[in-house]
């Protein structure tokens, strides 16, 4: 036989293994519908839901001035919508307030500031915090001082408001000026939602073989190791691909999400992400051999390494060395570093290139790995 | 006909479960070890502070007062120098490239400016990717160079005899939490997350594999009570789940510094109706699936919305006010409110009533309705 016709043959082989498993996924067209509708749902749901910007931020008021000039100052903080006054309290019962989750901070007006303010003296106000929520205490504390701040200019009178500052601060935010969160998470989200529905769809292939009894059948086949695990996986790279389309059609419609790169490496970055997860379901498939660990394996590998080792919400650049070198393993991170690169800021393959390169070093070890796994299980 | 006592029956259910999930090794793995060891490894990984951005200086200055503001600047560690630029182009290559995240432009003659008292200009390129990322950079250039103008002025005004305004300043005082941290504030959030995980998904599945395999038929047609059997079954998993609870607790305390300063009982009374709804939502999803394979995906269906819409990685206030309508059904929401609330604010009954009645409402109408459809599938 020549090579020619040797690789021709296993590519028929493989097609047959890709026919079995798309009758497989016909068979189950609820899994079908949950596969593709889910991660269009969740990105729905998680692309409105998941922002830190916090709007109305409940506010309590401790006024022990009581002057003109005090209520000047808490209307000031409390006018715009950002900061919304709830009650007004004695300071001590801040406490009470903070457990009943009723309000995130306390103003505390000091006694004396009416007159400290018309002498044009040096004067403080005191600003009590819930701190359990680091993220959105220092949302309270930036808000209050900024606004504290405008407060002072105003108190200055026009002399010197009217006056130009001597030193201005011009900032220019490029890619995404207004500062939407959206922007930022999105494409974290897609990663997600795509990783997670990835691992799912194969993790129980092959361990629901083993239960059933009917790899052994597989194995009487004359078809390779290799084959049956890249026969597995092509349907679902396709599915993965379809998924892939809609999920960023999706962020663009309902997002204003920017294509700004090539979407012929778009979807080539893609095809390696999916088809690296989908070959992590199916390792651990194979390694299982029985679907109620391969769930809990494929959820714990996939759902929170994919979350929180990704850089989607937390900056990886913060996290100890170990942590660092722990998320180089996590594909999710280089996808979302190429699709926040390839749809913001337009980068290409000079730039995006070591991203590509993990992505396709991922799938060839993962797939080697579970078709070395598979050799030794028949042993 | 009268078969052996409910609690002989109960007795037997438990026995059978516990000497089923202790057998395999790799669910207890799962269940008890993997949760563990997530919780330390996310702990480290979760860090919401923005520090040590990448930024470039064009200095177009060159200036013992350029350097020395740039110098000054950096000195907070907010900003990390991580290149040179000479030109405004070159440093947007940086940017691009994302070698860089911020860019600061101090111009030609600023220093003599800034001296003669002529209006200067500072220019502030920023990578928008991350909008969080943004906000703190361009408001540690702004809050710096803010100062500086700001005491320029003051030394302006008082050179020319004119007495300065009055300074109104917020002195903050941070509750529970003053270094602002995160891991005290997410270990709570991630073992909720990790309890829904295990429990939810393993009850549906396990059932569901009773089910494929034509165990749960075999038990249904000895003298027990249907109802005994559940809760026979459950109880294993409320065990496990107890345990997971108290081993997450000491590596938090221990490891990341999460204090305990609430009622422990409440917390225990929390945990318990929490339980009862993870695993009253598995139940009713292995009710609503003929195979394993659905059982795993209903699971993530109802486990993915529950864990982004439940306030554990973004604050609820910040969702749209439709969806936080929909967290008040989200059993996850009540129990990191009142994890973190007894935890960190050392709050109790008390206050947390509200948080343990919505989970006993939720926990009580899930089992109830899971129990039904469960009668009348083996009816």
């Amino acid at each position: 036989m020549t090579p020619k016709e040797r690789i021709r043959r296993s590519l028929v082989r493989i097609g047959a293994m890709a026919a079995k498993e798309t009758l497989h996924i016909q068979r189950d067209p609820r899994t079908l519908y949950l596969a593709l509708g889910m991660p269009v749902v969740m990105l729905f749901l998680f692309g409105y839901g998941v922002s830190f910007d916090l709007e109305r931020i409940p506010l309590a008021v401790a006024d022990r001035d009581r002057t003109e000039e005090s209520r000047a100052l808490v209307d000031a903080v409390t006018a715009a919508r950002e900061l919304e006054r709830v009650a007004e309290v004695p300071a001590e019962r801040a406490d009470e307030l903070f457990r009943r989750n009723r309000a995130l901070a306390v103003l505390v007006v000091p006694e004396g500031y009416g007159r400290d303010v018309a002498r044009g003296e040096r004067t403080r106000v005191q600003l009590l915090v819930d701190g359990a929520d680091s993220v959105s205490a220092n949302q309270v504390l930036a808000k209050v001082d900024a606004l504290v701040r405008a407060e002072t200019r105003r108190l200055s009178g026009p002399g010197l408001a009217d006056r130009a500052p001597p030193l201005r601060v011009q900032v220019w935010t490029r890619y995404n000026p207004e500062g939407r969160s959206a922007l930022f998470m999105v494409p974290g989200l897609a990663a997600y939602v795509l990783a997670i529905s990835a691992v799912l769809l194969t993790a129980l292939t092959i361990a629901g073989e083993w239960e059933r009894g009917s790899m052994e059948q597989l194995f009487a086949a004359p078809v390779g190791r290799l084959e049956i695990v890249l026969g597995k996986l092509l349907p679902y790279v396709v599915l993965g691909m379809i998924e892939l389309q809609l999920v960023l059609a999706f962020g663009t419609v309902a997002f204003d999400l920017p294509v700004r790169g090539s979407a012929v490496l778009l979807f080539s970055i893609g095809f390696f992400f999916l088809a690296g997860m989908l070959g992590q379901g199916l390792l651990i498939s194979v390694v299982a051999k029985n679907q109620l660990v391969a769930t809990q394996a494929g959820a714990l590998s996939a759902l929170l390494p994919s979350l929180l080792l990704s850089g989607m919400v937390f900056p990886i650049g913060n996290m100890p060395l170990p942590l660092q070198l722990l998320s180089r393993i996590v594909p999710a991170r280089y996808f979302v570093h190429a699709l926040r690169g390839l749809l913001l800021k337009g980068n290409g393959l000079d730039v995006l290139w070591p991203d590509l390169v993990a992505l396709v070093a991922f799938v060839v070890v993962i797939v080697g790995l579970a078709t070395a796994r598979f050799q030794r299980r028949l042993a | 006909v009268t078969g052996p006592s409910p609690r002989v029956q109960l007795a037997a259910v438990f026995r059978k479960e516990v000497r089923q999930t202790v057998r395999d090794r790799r669910i207890m793995f799962m269940l008890v070890a993997a949760p563990m060891i997530q919780t330390v490894i996310f702990g480290f990984a979760v860090d919401f502070d923005v520090d040590r951005v990448p930024a470039v200086v064009v200095d177009g200055d060159r200036s013992a007062e350029s350097r020395g503001h740039a110098r000054r600047l950096l000195a907070d560690g907010t900003l990390l120098r991580s290149g040179a630029a000479r030109s405004v182009a070159e440093a947007e290559h940086e940017v691009d490239d994302g070698r860089a995240a911020a860019v600061v432009v101090l111009p030609r003659g600023l220093g003599a400016d800034l001296l003669a008292g002529r209006a200067a200009e500072v220019q502030v390129i920023l990578d928008g990717t991350d909008p969080n990322r943004a906000t703190v950079a361009s408001g540690a250039v702004s809050r710096y160079f803010g100062e500086v103008g700001e005491s320029l002025a003051r030394e302006r005004l008082l050179a020319a005899g004119v007495r300065p305004p009055a300074q109104v300043e917020v002195v903050p005082r941070i509750a529970y939490n003053p270094g602002l941290e995160t891991p005290p504030f997410m270990i709570p959030g991630i073992a909720a997350m990790l309890l829904l995980i295990v429990t939810t998904i393993v009850t549906a599945m396990g059932l569901s594999r009773e089910r494929e395999m034509g165990t749960l038929e075999q038990v249904l047609v000895t003298p027990i009570r249907p109802l005994l059997l559940l809760v026979g079954k459950m109880a294993p998993f409320v065990v496990i789940g107890l345990v997971d609870v108290a081993l997450l607790m000491a590596a938090g305390t221990w490891i990341f510094g999460v204090p305990l300063r609430g009622n422990l009982l409440t917390l225990l009374a929390g945990t318990l109706l929490y339980l009862m709804t993870t695993l009253g939502v598995g139940l009713l999803i292995s009710t609503l699936s003929t195979t394993q394979q659905q059982s795993f995906l209903g699971g993530f269906l109802f486990t993915m919305p529950a864990i982004l819409l439940s306030g554990v990685m973004t604050p609820i206030r910040a969702m749209p006010g439709w969806l936080q309508a929909i967290t008040w059904v989200n059993p996850v929401r009540y129990y990191v409110e009142v994890m973190r609330t007894t935890l960190l604010r050392g709050a109790g009954f008390a206050e947390l009533w509200p948080q343990l009645l919505a989970l006993a409402i939720l926990g009580g109408s899930i089992l109830a309705t899971a129990t039904l459809r469960f009668h009348k599938r083996i009816g």
